[in-house]
């Protein structure tokens, strides 16, 4: 009989290529209803399931709740995939933002295209797969199938905008896959293994003279990753290329930068960490600074972006810059709220992508030119008394406001969302290396703190003008025409960031567990390679 | 022999990286695909080289490594040879559609105003 | 009876409650939401009354939940003194601008919003007074500045209501994240953000290396927010916002904060020369500069708002001359200030309601119009000005005295007394101004409307606020004293200086100094008047703009500057971006190398062969011949390509990998066809003659750069490969599947045992990639449009056809078919055999090279090549395929395969084996890795076919419709082809 427990961990990768072969079977788009009845039913049993998995992470004393090995095939040979906090986190992160796509997308928007629902599915077999898997070609393997599917849904509903954004996301994505390759293949050459844990536990013990192939693997390999992660200056392709997709497929796209952050966290942490002997931190002050690079471009990008697309794009860019460089601290409290931030981050860009969609609908074109040249020669006013009488907001403009300041307010860090106390946790951690008490403080903590400071104003700036223009400047608008179905799935990601902020201990205290985990890796290893295989000089230990 | 193979290696990338640098989507994509030659042939590599180490299982039974090619890298390769194919086709159909839709063959939708 | 934390609670939570409610009501609720708005004021009022039994005598309610523990954040409500009389203020003027507001506001507004705002901005400052967390007050001060913004904003549809939230929002939130800062290192040299601690450890603080940082960024927070100079540009535009905004905002709460955490922190941050110079400058600084242009203000609500500014400096300099006395007087003085500019606001709204305008210039003579309001508003200027008998007086005397006294005895300090004298020369000044051009002189002509006097209850909460300065004013020690004393002893904990709250103290200096004050107000008043007829703001300051400055900082840093920014650190363009990854990639790979070095290569290498040296020589050349002819003769290029393609093909066969050379054979052939196809729908481009010479200087610049790149690059990789190679290979995973293919795997392929149950995942996904990308291909297709000139035939086809035309015996197309007979047939006949082949490939493939893979794609080659000889609406009118279930199908069958070990609680693809002879092919292979197998080659006959006849049917499509602009119909996808 079927214990579905053991077999839990491997559901958010099966399910979706089930469900969407399903819907191949059933005839692409014969059944489109079908399908996104189909896809809504299974990105809510996702949901669960991402559930289920984080509490059972949780639980688990090592914080690696299971090691799932396929094919029965013993450790560090065939493939593993390893569910510790990170990787259920993430499953649950990823599924939440899907319900909310998917459910915006069944109004209108697959119906643009074809082979949404399909593609959807197997985007998210990737992303769960690519946040699971404990192999590093395996990893490659899953990168490629969400990227495919990632280029699908970017090019969905075609027009010249999409294709030629499109196209510089792919030729870009391919080169970087094979960056990616070069790496993998040339750490199995020098190492030997392509198991993640396998590999921690050798790389302490590399003869001398191959270490620099060994880190110059590692270099490549992570090169690959920072291009998904838009880390400048390997950033440029990402802007068009969200601001151009199709809003519901935006904001899935908010989880893509975070999977080449968390990898990069991931393997950084697993393979260079404190145990990586000579290796340790190798590469961590690139990090730190391509990440401060980011924020600062992605701040200059959305002040000077005109439409609020391209604003929330550059807004992508801001949080995934504050992401690596905060890994790049190379703190465990920081590390923490960096995760914090990341939640609380991508559910309020998320929302925010498909809110700009609902926001525009019914706007000409141009105007936003016209609202800013006003604001360059400030015209003189006087008072003019007969205009004082305030006009009644119509009902949706009222909604779409609220949820637009609450989009913000998430955004550039303001309270009273989770943005303000991701914000905060990142600074207090980063200037109070030693807990709240006190410690000397570096200067890479207060240059961060800087940027992060500013980037937050400049995001207020940009935000506050985008909102002006859209919803005080020009009163007698076309109230553009929102179904329900369209409202809720925002309305749900605030709340959540809602409840982030009220429930902000309990869930500050598992990112804590998981940064300690990630930092001290020694727990995975040994989940994934059992007690015995223990590298020379007992390198395993990751303490 | 490995001087071969990497000089080989060596010209199949540098063309790639040549083609994928010029503004023609044309050019690109037969850059794409050296470079995936290259990349195949550099991932075989890692398996080191050997001419007269058998590819297959001489009989039924559990082979000893050190007669055998290293397998692993061509399974890699193999996995790599698919989706670089997946990939390029994709590519091509993209590169046609841009110059469908904007006129031009180049990769940036419009020719580079001097 | 309620526990005093449960009324903090309450109090701190009822306003946002009702603002949520009120938001909730229709826009023409009539006045519900003003009598909810009214009612939550109240409560909060009764509340805060309620609990001053325990604050009084140095008393503190603490409420403390937990929030971020770790951070040291917690949820911590605590009301001491001085809490308790701003909040006291903020819920009773709440009260009455809500009553004001109630008759302010025209009916046709959508009140309800507004009411939600007010209360909501009302529980904000209600926040910073009761955070006994530091971090909690910044929280709830931004969320002031956050309501003040949609309050001044409410009038949205008037550009300089809109400017002027802009303004406030950007600069007070601003200024608040200068004091998140600020509290972030005040937290981190203290170890806490505990309000108590915070207080408790001033020594340590002072003594600190980050003192002045934290001081600095405080103080940055605190002047902004109370619009000291030089931030105090914002507060004048802030005026755009309805009057009752203004009364409660701009004169009694907000404002206030800033001094408010002034005074709370002094004891922490106070006592240093540091706080001296940069807090009683400031102050001073504001309260002339306030005072001075105040006067030639021609808004009624301009004045006040200056005057705002300048008694606010007032209150600075007092906090900044940082004596015990100083923080008394302060405290008073932030009370007083309340109360009768509170009513001064209401006082000019009722005037603009009732003559409707606040110019200054056309009102005058209202007296006879409006007595009563006429008389509050007098009273209440009276008290600005500081005229004995009303409680400005007092407060105003306590800091003439204060400013007499000796605190660092600089320059500045001992000139201090007349500097002040002479600036309150000119708060009597406007005082007198707004009494005098208002209410006195001839009747208004031409007024909006004819002026009368205010329904009873516009006029009540302003009559309430004057009695208040009046009585305070007679009997300070009965009424204000004890509330006073509270707020003090709170500050300045059990040393209380000595102080007396009496009407008369004599001939003090300080008395004298307030009749110089008010009779050389008169005097300036009187000097100034013809000037203030005919012009509009102060001589010298007027051409300087706050707003105009602030705009443009605002739009140079955050849009130009931006703009030249964004397209100076990035690009738009492709290739750009295509050489900072591979200069990255070169970097990354370098660097290490460099550090470390690759140490010595202990050189293993095989011997040297000729006959390989000869292909790879070919290769090459291949290869640097289709990177030259890519641009122009793609048809060569593209054969060149496949030259290369074989050259890999040869050497994997060489190093004995011959699974690997038979898929990338066939591969090649697919993409080859691929491209053939795609070929004939790029442009044409010949090569201009001579252009290789005729380049311009900058494209060769170009060409060099990118050949040093692409040099660096091949260079590396074949460095890289060459230096693994020529080292021992490490003790690796590998060996354990050559053990076991066969053992386990049951088969003695080993790579394709690999493939399908050792790493069977990766296939998995491979296949899904493939999937995938056949999905897109069709999708994109559907909407394909060709360029215009691609669309006609090609010519060679025309002219066959034209040659079929010419000839009377034969029929267009004749010659294309004559010429492709033969090949038809042929591969017509030759179509079964493939097919055997694949499914032969298939199924030895777990033995020997082969598998489901490249059995697929030599299935699909056959559907091409049936394509190709015999054309698409041959091949669909007699075999109908439906790529899309068969992809479908070889998914799920795969899937099914993996998820079958379930039924016997197996992990996921676990395979199980056993062999079947069957004759002619040899022992199959019964594993379900097999099945798995045969999915894959379901699915990659799926996706190749779909991808090639989705190309190949564009050539049909666009000799249907030739010469469309607009985008063609969809394809008849070939799954619904009849």
């Amino acid at each position: 009989m079927i214990r579905l427990g053991d077999h839990l961990m491997i559901v958010p990768v099966v399910l979706p290529l089930f469900v969407g072969a399903v819907m191949l079977v059933l005839g692409g788009e014969r059944s489109r209803n079908v399908n996104a009845a189909l896809n809504v039913a299974t990105t809510l049993a996702l949901v669960a399931v991402g559930i289920a998995l984080v509490r059972e992470a949780d639980a688990s004393p090592t914080g690696v709740s299971g090691v799932y090995r396929l094919g029965g095939w013993p450790a560090p040979f065939a493939i593993v995939l390893v569910v510790d906090r990170l990787a259920a986190l993430m499953v649950l992160l990823t599924s939440i933002v899907a319900v909310a796509a998917v459910v915006f997308s069944v109004v209108r928007w697959h119906r643009v295209g074809i082979f949404f629902h399909p593609l959807f599915q197997f985007l998210l077999m990737g992303i769960n797969g690519a946040f699971l898997t404990g192999d590093l070609f395996n990893l490659f393997v899953f990168f490629e199938v969400l990227l495919a599917a990632s280029y699908g849904l970017a090019l969905h509903g075609s027009g010249s905008a999409r294709i030629m954004a499109g196209m510089h996301y792919i030729v870009i994505n391919l080169a970087a896959s094979l960056l990616f390759l070069i790496g993998v293949s040339l750490i199995y050459g020098v190492c030997g293994t392509l198991n993640m844990a396998d590999l921690a536990a050798r790389i302490p013990s590399i003869h001398a003279e191959n270490r620099a192939l060994a880190e110059a693997g590692a270099g490549i390999l992570s090169i690959a990753f920072l291009v998904k992660a838009g880390m400048w200056p390997l950033c440029f392709w990402l802007p068009a290329t969200y601001a151009a997709a199709p809003p519901p497929v935006s904001a899935i796209f908010a989880i893509l930068t975070k999977v080449g952050a968390c990898i990069v966290l991931r393997l950084w942490l697993l393979l260079f960490g404190d145990a990586a002997g000579a290796s340790a931190q190798f590469g961590g002050e690139w990090l730190l600074l391509g990440g401060m690079a980011t924020v600062a471009f992605g701040a200059i990008g959305s002040l000077a972006s005109q439409d609020m697309a391209r604003l929330a794009a550059f807004s992508v860019l801001v949080s995934s810059g504050t992401v690596l460089a905060a890994i790049g601290m190379g703190q465990v409290g920081v590390t923490g709220a960096a995760l914090f931030y990341l939640i609380s981050s991508t559910l309020g860009l998320a929302a925010f992508f498909l809110l700009v969609e609902l926001v525009e609908r019914g706007r000409e074109p141009g105007a936003d030119v016209l609202a800013v040249t006003r604001e360059l020669y400030g015209e003189e006013h006087e008072l003019d008394e007969s205009e004082e009488v305030g006009i009644a907001i119509p009902a949706t403009m009222g909604m779409l406001g609220l949820t637009f300041i609450a989009c913000a307010l998430v955004i550039s860090g303001l309270p009273p969302l989770s943005g303000f106390i991701a914000k905060f946790a990142l600074l207090t951690s980063a200037l109070n290396p030693q807990g709240v008490q006190g410690g000397t403080v570096s200067a890479a903590a207060w240059v961060f703190a800087v940027i992060l400071i500013l980037s937050g104003l400049a995001a207020l700036i940009a935000m506050t003008r985008a909102g002006i223009r859209v919803f005080w400047a020009s009163p007698d608008r076309a109230v553009p025409r929102v179904r329900l179905l369209e409202m809720a799935p925002v309305a749900i990601l605030l709340l959540l960031c809602a409840m982030q902020t009220i429930q902000a201990g309990p869930i500050l205290r598992f990112m804590q567990a998981t940064a300690q985990s990630l930092h001290a890796p020694h727990d995975y290893i040994r989940a994934v390679l059992g007690p015995v295989v223990e590298g020379p000089n007992g390198a395993t230990g990751g303490t | 022999m490995e001087t071969i193979l990497a000089l080989g290696i060596g010209v199949l990338a540098g063309s790639g990286v040549w083609l994928i640098l010029r503004p023609r989507t044309f050019q690109v994509i037969v850059g794409l695909s050296l470079l995936s030659y290259a990349v195949n042939l550099f991932i075989l590599a890692m398996g080191r080289l050997g001419s007269e180490v058998a590819p297959l299982l001489a009989d039924r039974a559990a082979g000893d490594p050190a007669q055998y090619a290293d397998p692993l890298p061509q399974a890699l390769v193999l996995t790599a040879i698919v989706i670089s194919f997946a990939t390029t086709a994709l590519f091509l159909v993209v590169l046609l559609a841009s110059r469908g839709l904007t006129g031009t063959d180049h990769v940036d939708g419009r020719e580079r105003e001097p | 009876m309620i526990s005093p934390e449960t009324l903090l609670i309450a109090l701190i939570a009822l306003p946002f409650v009702g603002s949520c409610l009120a938001a909730l009501f229709r826009a023409n609720a009539r006045n519900a939401e003003a009598y909810l708005a009214g009612v939550v004021a109240l409560t909060a009022l009764v509340i805060v009354i309620a609990t001053y039994p325990r604050v009084v005598g140095g008393g503190v309610i603490q409420y403390k939940a937990a929030w971020v523990r770790e951070l040291g954040l917690e949820f911590s409500l605590r009301m001491d003194g001085l809490a308790w009389v701003l909040a006291a203020l903020i819920a009773s003027i709440g009260f009455l601008v809500v009553l004001y507001a109630r008759y302010y506001m025209p009916p046709a507004d959508p009140k309800p919003r507004f009411f939600s705002f007010l209360l909501a901005f009302m529980g904000a400052m209600l926040g910073i007074a009761l955070s006994g967390n530091l971090i909690q007050l910044v929280f709830f001060w931004e969320l002031t500045s956050l309501f003040s913004f949609l309050l001044i904003g409410y009038w949205h549809q008037t550009a300089q209501a809109r400017d002027g939230a802009r303004m406030a929002l950007i600069m007070t939130s601003a200024g608040g994240l200068c004091l998140f800062v600020g509290i972030l290192i005040l937290g981190h040299i203290v170890g806490s953000y505990d309000l108590d601690r915070v207080l408790a450890s001033g020594a340590a603080i002072r003594s600190h290396s980050l003192y002045l940082p934290a001081l600095i960024l405080v103080l940055i927070g605190a002047l902004t927010k109370s619009a000291q100079f030089p931030f105090h540009f914002w507060l004048p535009h802030a005026m755009a916002a309805p009057t009752p905004v203004s009364a409660y905002l701009h004169s009694a709460t907000m404002v206030k904060a800033g001094v408010f955490l002034l005074v709370r922190l002094w004891p922490a941050l106070g006592g240093t020369n540091e706080w001296l110079w940069l807090v009683a400058s400031a102050g001073l600084v504001t309260f002339i500069l306030g005072a001075f242009i105040a006067v030639f203000q021609q808004d009624l609500k301009g004045l006040l708002a200056y005057s705002t500014i300048s008694h606010l400096g007032l209150i600075t300099l007092l906090i900044g001359l940082d004596r015990p006395l100083g923080q008394v007087a302060a405290i008073f003085h932030i009370v007083n200030h309340a109360t009768f500019k509170a009513s001064l606001f209401m006082a000019a709204g009722i005037i603009d309601h009732e003559a409707g305008t606040r110019d200054i210039r056309r009102l005058s003579g209202l007296w006879r119009f409006m007595p009563i309001t006429a008389s509050l508003a007098m009273v209440a200027a009276a008290a600005m000005a500081g005229v004995p008998l009303l409680n400005g007086f007092l407060s105003k005397e306590m800091f003439f005295a204060e400013t007499i006294e000796v605190h660092d005895n600089s320059l500045v300090d001992q000139a201090l007394p007349y500097i002040v004298t002479v600036a309150s020369m000119f708060t009597v000044a406007y005082s007198l101004r707004f009494i005098r051009d208002v209410f006195f002189g001839p009747p208004p002509q031409a007024l909006p409307r004819t002026p009368r006097e205010p329904p009873f209850f516009m006029r009540f909460p302003a009559e309430i606020l004057v009695l208040t300065c009046f009585v305070v004013g007679v009997l300070p020690a009965l009424t204000i004293g004890p509330l006073l004393e509270t707020a003090v002893r709170a500050v300045l904990g059990p040393n209380v200086p000595e102080y007396s709250l009496r009407l008369w103290h004599g001939f003090t200096p300080a008395f004298l100094m307030s009749l110089v004050a008010i009779f050389g107000g008169v005097a300036v008043y009187f000097m100034l008047r013809p000037y203030l007829l005919v012009n509009d703001g102060p001589p010298l300051l007027r051409r300087i703009r706050g707003q105009r400055i602030f705009d443009l900082a605002l739009v140079t840093v955050s849009w130009r500057l931006a703009r030249r920014l964004e397209s100076l650190l990035g690009t738009r363009r492709l290739q750009p971006q295509l050489q900072l990854l591979v200069c990255a990639a070169l970097l990354a790979g370098l660097v290490p190398v460099y550090t470390r070095g690759v140490g010595s290569a202990v050189l293993t290498r095989t011997t040297f062969d000729f006959v390989f040296g000869i292909v790879w020589a070919v290769g090459i050349a291949c290869t640097l011949a289709a990177a030259y002819q890519a641009k122009f003769h793609r048809l060569a290029a593209l054969i060149l390509l496949g030259g290369a393609g074989i050259v890999t093909c040869i050497s994997f066969i060489w190093l004995s990998a011959p699974d690997l050379a038979l898929t990338q054979l066939v591969v090649e052939t697919v993409t080859t066809v691929l491209l053939l196809l795609g070929l004939r729908w790029l442009p044409k481009r010949v090569r201009e003659s001579g252009s290789a010479s005729a380049a311009p200087m900058v494209t060769r610049w170009y060409r060099l750069r990118d050949f040093g790149i692409a040099f660096a690059a091949g260079s590396g990789l074949a460095a890289l490969s060459y230096a693994i190679m020529t080292r021992p290979q490490p003790h690796n995973i590998a060996g354990y599947f050559v053990e076991n293919a066969y053992a386990q795997g049951g088969g003695t392929n080993v790579v394709n045992v690999i493939l399908v149950d050792f790493r069977a995942f990766d296939t998995f996904g491979e296949i899904t990639v493939l999937g995938i990308v056949a999905l897109t291909v069709y999708a994109l297709l559907r909407r394909f449009r060709p360029a215009a000139e691609s669309i006609p035939m090609p010519d060679q086809q025309r002219s066959q056809d034209v040659h079929d035309e010419a000839h009377p015996n034969r029929r267009k197309g004749d010659t294309v078919k004559g010429a492709m007979a033969t090949p038809a047939l042929m591969i017509t006949i030759l179509f079964p055999f493939i097919g055997t082949a694949a499914v032969f490939l298939l199924l030895r493939g777990h033995d020997l090279p082969g598998g489901g893979f490249v059995a697929g794609v030599t299935m699909a080659v056959a559907f091409i090549l049936l394509y190709m000889a015999r054309g698409t609406l041959w091949v669909e009118a007699r075999l109908r395929i439906l790529p899309v279930r068969w992809m479908g199908a070889g998914l799920l069958l795969t899937v099914s395969t993996g998820a079958a070990a379930w039924l016997f609680d197996r992990p996921f693809l676990t395979s199980s084996f056993s062999y079947l002879d069957v004759p002619l092919i040899g022992p199959v292979p019964l594993a379900s890795a097999a099945l798995f197998d045969v999915g894959v080659f379901a699915l990659v006959v799926g996706a190749t076919v779909l991808m090639l006849i989705a190309i190949a049917h564009q050539s049909v499509r666009s000799h249907r419709a030739p010469g469309r602009r607009e985008p063609l119909p969809p394809v008849a996808p070939p799954t619904e082809v009849k």
